[in-house]
C-alpha cells in the first residue's frame, strides 16, 4: 500500500508539487492527470526516489521511501519513464534488457536460472518473446515500450509507476497495455500512472487524481471524475462537450 | 621485430630461457638473449598492459558518461599526470629513483580525478554526464596551461618533458609491468564485479536508479578507478592518446554492450593495438625510434573524427 501525506517536491528552490496527499491500496490502479506542467511527472519521480521530497511523507507498506536503499526501493517500486532506450551504448537485446530488471535481486557477476525464467515469463506476458534476440535500439517505439514494461515487471515490485505509458502505442496496443496492467493489479499489485489521455485514464483506473498547479484538485472514482464539472474549469474548456462531439463521429 | 633482426626460433629460445631456464641452443648469441629478454620482451609486455589499461578505463568512462568521445584523458587524468611528471623533471626531485617521474605522474593523475569528481559533485550531486565532461575539460585545460608555463621556464629540460609526454616504452624493465599489472588486476576485478551497474548506467540515471543502482556512488567509484588505472598507465608510459577511444569502440561493435564480455575483450584489443603501434614506432624509422604516442595519434585522430562526424550525421 502507498500512502502519501502532504508531500511537496521540486527542483532546486522551485516547489513544483505542493502538499499532495493520496493513498493507493494493493491491487488498485490510480491514474494521475492534469494540464501540462501541473507536476504529475515530478510527483512520480519523487515517489520513485529519483528526486528528494522537501516536505511530507511517502510510505510503501508503512516504510518511508527515502529511508530505503536504492535496491530495496527498486524491489518495491518500478518506474516506466519516458526516457526510452537510453542511448547508443544501450544496444542490448530484448532478452538482456528484461533480465537487467532482476539487478536488485541478483547483483552478482552472472545471471541465474531464476532470472532467465523470470525474463522469459515477462517477455511472454508483454508479447515480446517473438523478438527476444533483437537489439532494442532498432525496435519501434511501441515494441520498445513493451520491452521496458517487461523489464519493470521483471523487478517484481509492489507498485509500478508509469509515465505516459501509452506513448508510441497504437490503439490496439493501448488496449493490450490496459489488459496487461489490469492483470498485474489483479495479482494484488498496485499501479500508478500519469496520463494525458483522459479516456485511457478512465478506462484503466479505479480512481483518478487530477492535479493543477502542483496541487490535488480532484481525487475520486473514474466515473465521478468524468462527470465532474470542475474538470472543465481545470482544463479551461468544456471537456465533456468535446468528448461527446468526437464520439458522434463514431456513431 | 626492431632495429636488430632476430629469427623467430631464437626469440622463442630466448623467452624459454628467460622464463623457464631452458638451456639456449648453441647458435643463439648472448647479444640476442639480451635484446629479447632484456629489452624487447619487457617492452612488449608493458605496452600490452598499458594498452589494456587505457582501453578498459576508456570503456568504463564512456559507459558511465554515455559518451563515445569521453575518456579519462578528456577528464583531466593525462593533464594531471603531465603536471606531476613535469614537476619531477623540472625540479629534479627524485625521491623514488628511476620511478620518480612515474610516481609523480600517478599521484597527480589520481589527485586530479579526485578534485574533478569533488568539484563536479558540488555543482551537481547526481554527477550528470555533461557536468562531469565540462568540469574535466576545464580542469584539464587549466592544468595544461601550468605545464606549458613550466616548460617555458625550463629550457634545458623541455626536451625531456616533451619526450615523456609523447609516450615511450623504451628502457622500462619488468618492474614497471609488475606494478601496472597489480593495479590493473585490482581495477579490472572491481569493474567486472560492477559490470551489471555499468550495463544499467548506459540507460541513463533515471532508469538505472529505478532498477536499483545508487548512481552517484557507482559513478564516483567507477570514475576514480578508471583514473587510477589510466593515471598509472600514463605515468609509466607517457601520454598516449586515442587507444582508450579506439579499442572500446571497435570492441562494442564486435562483441556488443554487455560489460561482462566487453571489458575483457577491450583489454585484449587495446593491448594488441598498443603492442602493434609500439612495434611500428620502433621499426618505421630505423635506426631512429618514433614516439608511440605519435603513431596512435596518427591512427586515432582520423578515427576520432570519423566517429564524431558519423554521430553528427
Amino acid at each position: 500500500m502507498l500512502e502519501v501525506k502532504e508531500l511537496s517536491c521540486g527542483y532546486g528552490n522551485d516547489t513544483v508539487v505542493k502538499n499532495v496527499s493520496l493513498s493507493v491500496r494493493d491491487g488498485e490502479i490510480l491514474a494521475i492527470t492534469g494540464p501540462n506542467g501541473c507536476g504529475k511527472t515530478t510527483l512520480l519521480r519523487a515517489l520513485c526516489g529519483i528526486i528528494p521530497y522537501k516536505a511530507g511523507s511517502a510510505l510503501i507498506d508503512g516504510k518511508e521511501i527515502h529511508s530505503m536503499s536504492r535496491e530495496e526501493l527498486s524491489m518495491n517500486a518500478a518506474l516506466l519513464s519516458q526516457t526510452g532506450a537510453g542511448g547508443e551504448y544501450s544496444d542490448f537485446t530484448v532478452r538482456e534488457t528484461v533480465a537487467l530488471g532482476r539487478y536488485a535481486k541478483n547483483k552478482g557477476f552472472g545471471s541465474d536460472k531464476t532470472d532467465e525464467a523470470a525474463a522469459e515469463k515477462y517477455m511472454k506476458k508483454t508479447d515480446t518473446l517473438s523478438f527476444a534476440d533483437s537489439v532494442i535500439t532498432e525496435l519501434s517505439g511501441g515494441q520498445l515500450q513493451r520491452v521496458l514494461l517487461a523489464r519493470a515487471f521483471a523487478q517484481e515490485p509492489k507498485i509500478i509507476f508509469l509515465d505516459e505509458p501509452a506513448n508510441h502505442l497504437d490503439l490496439k496496443r493501448q488496449i493490450e497495455l490496459i489488459e496487461m496492467l489490469k492483470a498485474w493489479a489483479a495479482d494484488g499489485k498496485s499501479v500508478v500512472g500519469v496520463f494525458h489521455d483522459l479516456n485511457l485514464a478512465a478506462e484503466l483506473s479505479d480512481r483518478i487524481m487530477v492535479m493543477n498547479e502542483g496541487r490535488t484538485e480532484l481525487l475520486d472514482s473514474s466515473e465521478n471524475i468524468c462527470r465532474s464539472e470542475k474538470l472543465n474549469k481545470i482544463y479551461g474548456f468544456d471537456i465533456r462537450a468535446y468528448m461527446r462531439k468526437t464520439l458522434k463521429k463514431w456513431e | 621485430m626492431g632495429s636488430v633482426t632476430v629469427s623467430p626460433l631464437h626469440i622463442f629460445a630466448a623467452i624459454k630461457n628467460a622464463f623457464f631456464g631452458v638451456p639456449l641452443p648453441s647458435d643463439v648469441t648472448e647479444g640476442e638473449v639480451s635484446i629479447i629478454a632484456g629489452i624487447r620482451l619487457p617492452r612488449v609486455v608493458l605496452s600490452f598492459i598499458v594498452g589494456a589499461a587505457f582501453s578498459v578505463s576508456g570503456a568504463a568512462v564512456q559507459s558511465v558518461l554515455r559518451n563515445p568521445l569521453a575518456s579519462p584523458f578528456t577528464l583531466g587524468t593525462s593533464s594531471g599526470a603531465s603536471l606531476g611528471a613535469s614537476l619531477v623533471i623540472v625540479t629534479g626531485f627524485a625521491l623514488f629513483g628511476s620511478y620518480s617521474t612515474a610516481a609523480g605522474g600517478a599521484v597527480f593523475a589520481v589527485a586530479t580525478m579526485f578534485i574533478m569528481v569533488a568539484f563536479a559533485k558540488r555543482l551537481d550531486r547526481s554527477l550528470q554526464s555533461s557536468t562531469v565532461v565540462l568540469t574535466g575539460m576545464v580542469l584539464s585545460l587549466f592544468i595544461s596551461a601550468w605545464v606549458s608555463l613550466m616548460a617555458t621556464f625550463s629550457d634545458e629540460r623541455y626536451r625531456q618533458l616533451i619526450k615523456w609526454q609523447n609516450g615511450s616504452f623504451a628502457g622500462r624493465g619488468f618492474g614497471y609491468s609488475a606494478v601496472l599489472l597489480a593495479v590493473f588486476a585490482v581495477c579490472f576485478t572491481v569493474f567486472m564485479i560492477k559490470s551489471k551497474q555499468l550495463d544499467l548506467l548506459t540507460f541513463g540515471d533515471e532508469q538505472a536508479m529505478s532498477i536499483g543502482v545508487n548512481t552517484s556512488a557507482a559513478k564516483t567509484i567507477l570514475l576514480v578507478l578508471a583514473s587510477v588505472l589510466s593515471g598509472t598507465a600514463v605515468a609509466f608510459a607517457g601520454v598516449i592518446g586515442f587507444v582508450d577511444l579506439i579499442a572500446p569502440h571497435i570492441t562494442r561493435k564486435i562483441f556488443g554492450p554487455k560489460h561482462k564480455l566487453l571489458l575483457p575483450m577491450t583489454a585484449l584489443v587495446g593491448g594488441a593495438f598498443m603492442t602493434i603501434c609500439d612495434v611500428a614506432a620502433r621499426t618505421l624509422a630505423v635506426p631512429n625510434e618514433l614516439p608511440v604516442g605519435v603513431i596512435t595519434s596518427l591512427i586515432g585522430a582520423p578515427f576520432f573524427a570519423a566517429v564524431f562526424f558519423k554521430r553528427r550525421r
